[in-house]
């Protein structure tokens, strides 16, 4: 399942996503938590320690590449695997709870 | 994003949760175009509700096949009913009120996760019943 959590600055969606992704991931789920906001505070509201996300490797820009469906429309697909990308990637967080940033991703191929 | 957010969902038992930037712009570029639910977060405040008014469109757009309003920081009564008459008004799905919790803030003031200070605090315990509804 994926979601996406949106919502004004200010308004809690950081807490309501690093709540909701603890609350899945202590129910057994595998969760990946992607932090897209240019002002990432997800990881400290996951409580993974500031040294931790000190270290963690942003997800590079050109990890994904355009490609068009039969009807023409744009889409973006990985460049490598998942296993791969979470392996170097992702930062583990409290109840197993798998971080990245991918801050500015979707600015890729927009010209 | 959209192409790791798309990828990261191998088998039923995976979820991906993208925390999006705030600005609707962002929304406009298709970010989170594939994701099987958008949830929309929305404070008691003019501007708040507004945003979430312009999100709706987009993601109807997106064809997103699901939309959901999540109210937060509800404080009253009053705070309720602005809610639910402007989610109405603007065919908003709100499917939960999270009550303001003190201890949301308390926990950023430490700079910890809420569940951890706090796993029984009124957000922890409203989030777990939208865990319920989404899974």
């Amino acid at each position: 399942m994926k979601l996406a959590v949106s919502g004004k600055g200010g308004a809690g969606k950081t807490t309501i996503s690093a709540t909701l992704a603890r609350v899945f991931a202590q129910q057994g789920r595998e969760v990946f938590a992607i932090d897209g906001d240019p002002n990432p505070n997800l990881g400290v509201a996951l409580g993974i320690s500031r040294e931790a996300l000190a270290n963690a490797p942003m997800v590079p820009k050109d990890i994904v590449r355009d490609v068009y469906d039969d009807k023409g429309v744009q889409h973006m697909e990985l460049k490598e695997s998942l296993e791969s990308l979470r392996e170097r990637y992702a930062i583990e967080g409290p109840d197993g709870v798998h971080l990245m940033f991918v801050t500015g991703l979707d600015h890729a191929g927009q010209g | 994003m959209r192409g790791v957010s798309s990828a990261l969902t191998g088998n039923g038992n995976q979820i991906s949760l993208l925390d999006m930037e705030a600005s609707i712009e962002h929304l406009g570029r298709a970010t989170p175009q594939g994701v099987d639910a958008l949830l929309v977060v929305v404070e008691p405040y003019y501007r708040a509700l507004e945003t979430a008014s312009r999100i709706a469109p987009l993601a109807r757009q997106l064809e997103i096949p699901r939309l959901v309003t999540i109210a937060n920081k509800v404080r009253d009564a009053e705070d309720s009913r602005v809610i639910r008459e402007f989610c109405k008004a603007h065919d908003l799905d709100l499917v939960i009120e999270i009550p303001f919790d003190e201890a949301v803030r308390d926990a950023d003031r430490q700079g910890r996760s809420l569940i951890d200070v706090a796993p029984n605090a009124p957000t922890v315990t409203a989030v777990r019943t939208l865990a319920g509804m989404l899974a």
